[in-house]
């Protein structure tokens, strides 16, 4: 009987299985053959490199730089993303005239490609041609957003733009499963909103906006796209990101043996966080 | 018959047609198109991808019939054709026959290219067509040759000549650099002081009454692009990456090139916002009349001279420096070695080899790399007569062999922290040596 359950938890998971191996186990494998030869684009023939790429990447300063600046830029979003998303969910908590059409317009820029909203920035907040310097300088105030002084700030401002609509959506949902008693005891006992909040609000939606928070965390750690059309990783490698760093290394150095070692360390950074994870959605992980 | 039984028959004999039809235009369309073989071509978006498109559809509407071949252009994003292509290349592909490449490119992409006979240099411009060989070996078949101008605001250069702006010129000429100097009003002849002193002018932080904010718009951005048109300072202040197979970007006049860029930001000539500018940006200062020069590519005449402030008043000279240099590329399509169709792409890369089809691609806004079709067409763009002369004449091609690419990415990056002056030319120009250096093994 039990070997019978178990043929066909086999076959109904099979299909899954089928696809991980395909999408996910085999580029792995191939990642990992990767990283451990010595393959340029320059050159034709790939031969093996041992633990070379890894030896090499663990002594690039710039692969540090690059991941110096991607753990202060993903913890940075991440924090201003939670607080401006919890604010939000706050104020999206009560009714309001207009709420319904102010909620979509709130989630649009989720909706956008990264790299769409990038070329955006650049056409809007152009200095030249861009619509905000153009309307600032009407009443006088002169703006240089891309200032290399100001860069980094720019690029937090710009990210927590785009996904401060997801961690909003995301605390909001969870707001909405919180229990109206509670909030009505606290009332009845005469506590403050900032109380409610503060006792209330707060600890109960606290698992959720750590798992909040940790999928933002991963995601900005990854983050690509808007960084490389804005800046390019400069003046420099001042905004280099570890993934525009993994990116140059492949399509322009070339060197897709360096490329792969850095993305399997990428992923061995990333999965203790995994646990923690997992923790959080209390699954039975045996 | 009922009505409902006279409606069947009716859609019965409608789809009968339909059928009957769609047979017929299917055995009409498709039975040429398999008998010839498709060649399937890469290209980015854009001009060129444009103005390609036109020879394709001519010669599949022409000479391909006869040829056998049927064409069919790709056009890849414009940001990521060359990573995509890197991915393709190194998977060994036969997906697509032929490859756009280009002259900084070529030595990485060699390994995967066939050699093309039976091209006529001298059809050519000399700096392209010799820029795409590679051990002498003629990989790539030039397309647009591209270069850089210093494009600059006629009316007011030509403004420098009253004996008022004369004085305030040496006043700030001293202010800013710390020489007197005299307006010069031969653009051709600039070097860098005329340039500095010229754009400092031009600036509204030290004349207040200049028509345009910034006097230089400098395209900083850490881009291998941008490498490419600091190389013009670098090469006419007498630098060059390797002398005798050394690097040497630490040398006076590297660190002196380095100090042109740093100090037309950190005296701000230019915007803050050039720390990030390439292209588009440096465009876009040029027209809106917030800048008066820059330093830029020839593609980039055909906005300037039609749009915003800068519309019929823009001058175009040859880069500034003591021996005058100017950057040269061209873009160009290679045959992929594994190829399963060859032979077919063989003839369609022959029939792009021919004025014919380089004329087509002229008048759908391509810039080819033949003199003799840029020569016909001056009348439709001026600027076609100076990227005759000037890559004759001041054209230069850097060896960097199968790194190239390479090199400009990483100097780039080794750079720009100097050009928007976080770091002194002193700080970078060891590092930029020491970069080059581990790229020549």
């Amino acid at each position: 009987m039990r070997g019978k359950s178990r043929a066909a938890a086999f076959l109904l998971a099979s299909p899954f299985l089928l696809f991980l191996s395909i999408l996910v186990i085999w580029p792995t494998y191939l990642g990992l053959k990767t990283a451990l030869s010595r393959d340029l684009l320059s050159e034709f023939e790939i031969t093996p490199a041992g633990l070379d790429n890894f030896r090499m990447v663990l002594e690039q300063p710039q692969f540090w730089e690059a991941l110096r600046f991607t753990i202060i830029f993903a913890l940075s979003v991440t924090v201003l993303e939670c607080l401006l998303g919890f604010a939000l969910a706050l104020v999206f908590d009560r009714k309001f005239p207009g709420k319904t059409f102010l909620f979509s317009v709130t989630l649009v820029p989720i909706m956008i490609a990264p790299s769409l909203m990038a070329v955006m920035y650049r056409l809007i907040l152009n200095q030249n041609i861009g619509v905000v310097p153009g309307f600032l300088q009407k009443f006088g105030i002169e703006i240089s957003i891309f200032d290399e002084r100001y860069i980094f700030w720019t690029l937090v401002t710009l990210d927590a733009l785009q996904y401060t609509s997801f961690t909003f959506l995301l605390i909001y949902a969870a707001l909405q499963n919180m229990p109206s008693e509670v909030y009505e005891s606290a009332a009845i006992d005469g506590a403050s909103p900032r109380q409610i909040i503060a006792r209330i609000t707060i600890p109960i939606l606290k698992p959720a906006i750590a798992i909040i928070a940790m999928l933002r965390l991963i995601d900005s750690f990854r983050t690509f796209d808007t960084i490389y059309i804005m800046t390019g990783g400069g003046p420099g490698t001042t905004t280099q990101t570890i993934g525009i760093h993994i990116y140059k290394t492949a399509f322009i150095t070339g060197d897709f043996g360096m490329a792969s070692a850095m993305s399997i360390l990428l992923v061995m950074l990333l999965t203790p966080f995994m646990p923690f994870i997992i923790r959080q959605f209390r699954l039975d992980v045996k | 018959m009922n009505r409902i039984e006279r409606g069947k028959m009716r859609l019965r004999k409608i789809l009968t047609v339909a059928v009957a039809t769609g047979a017929l235009f299917t055995a009409l369309t498709v039975a040429p198109a398999q008998a010839a073989t498709e060649v399937k071509m890469i290209l980015w978006p854009g001009p060129e991808g444009e103005a390609m498109q036109k020879v394709v559809d001519a010669y599949n509407a022409g000479q391909g019939k006869k040829d056998g071949v049927v064409v069919k252009q790709v056009l890849l994003s414009r940001d990521n054709t060359f990573a995509k292509e890197a991915a393709l290349m190194k998977a060994k592909s036969s997906e697509y026959d032929i490859y756009f490449t280009a002259s900084y490119l070529v030595g990485q992409h060699a390994p995967y290219l066939s050699e093309i006979k039976g091209v006529n240099d001298k059809l050519y411009l000399k700096a392209s067509i010799d820029g795409l060989k590679v051990n002498k070996k003629q990989m790539a078949l030039p397309l647009d040759t591209s270069l850089h101008f210093m494009y600059y605001r006629t009316d007011l250069v030509s403004s420098l000549s009253s004996a008022a702006n004369i004085a305030k010129y040496k006043q700030i000429s001293k202010t800013v650099l710390g020489k007197e100097l005299s307006p010069n009003l031969d653009a051709e002849t600039w070097n860098w002081d005329d340039a500095l002193a010229t754009a400092a002018f031009f600036t509204q932080k030290y004349n207040p009454e200049s028509p345009t904010k910034y006097g230089y718009a400098l395209p900083a951005k850490n881009l291998l692009y941008n490498t490419m048109i600091w190389n013009d300072v670098l090469w006419g202040l007498g630098g060059n990456w390797f002398t005798k197979g050394k690097p040497s970007i630490n040398t006076p006049a590297g660190k002196a090139a380095i100090d042109v860029y740093r100090t037309i930001y950190t005296k701000e000539l230019t915007s803050p916002d050039a720390s990030q500018w390439e292209y588009a940006e440096t465009n876009a200062a040029l027209t809106s009349g917030n800048a008066m020069m820059a330093l830029q590519w020839n593609a980039a005449y055909s906005e300037l001279s039609s749009t915003g402030a800068t519309s019929g008043k823009v001058g175009i000279a040859v880069p500034p420096g003591k021996g005058q240099r100017t950057h040269v590329h061209a873009l160009a399509v290679g045959l992929n070695k594994y190829s399963k169709n060859q032979a077919a792409a063989a003839k369609w890369m022959k029939h792009l080899a021919t004025v014919k089809a380089m004329k087509n691609y002229a008048t759908a806004g391509g810039v080819p790399s033949m003199p003799t079709i840029l020569n016909t067409m001056v009348s439709s763009n001026a600027s076609f007569a100076n990227i005759i002369t000037y890559a004759g004449k001041y054209g230069y091609a850097e060896a960097g062999g199968p790194r190239e690419f390479d090199i400009y990415a990483k100097l780039a990056e080794v750079l720009s922290p100097a050009w928007v002056g976080q770091k002194t030319a002193e700080e970078v120009a060891g590092a930029a040596d020491a970069a080059l250096k581990s790229l020549q093994k």
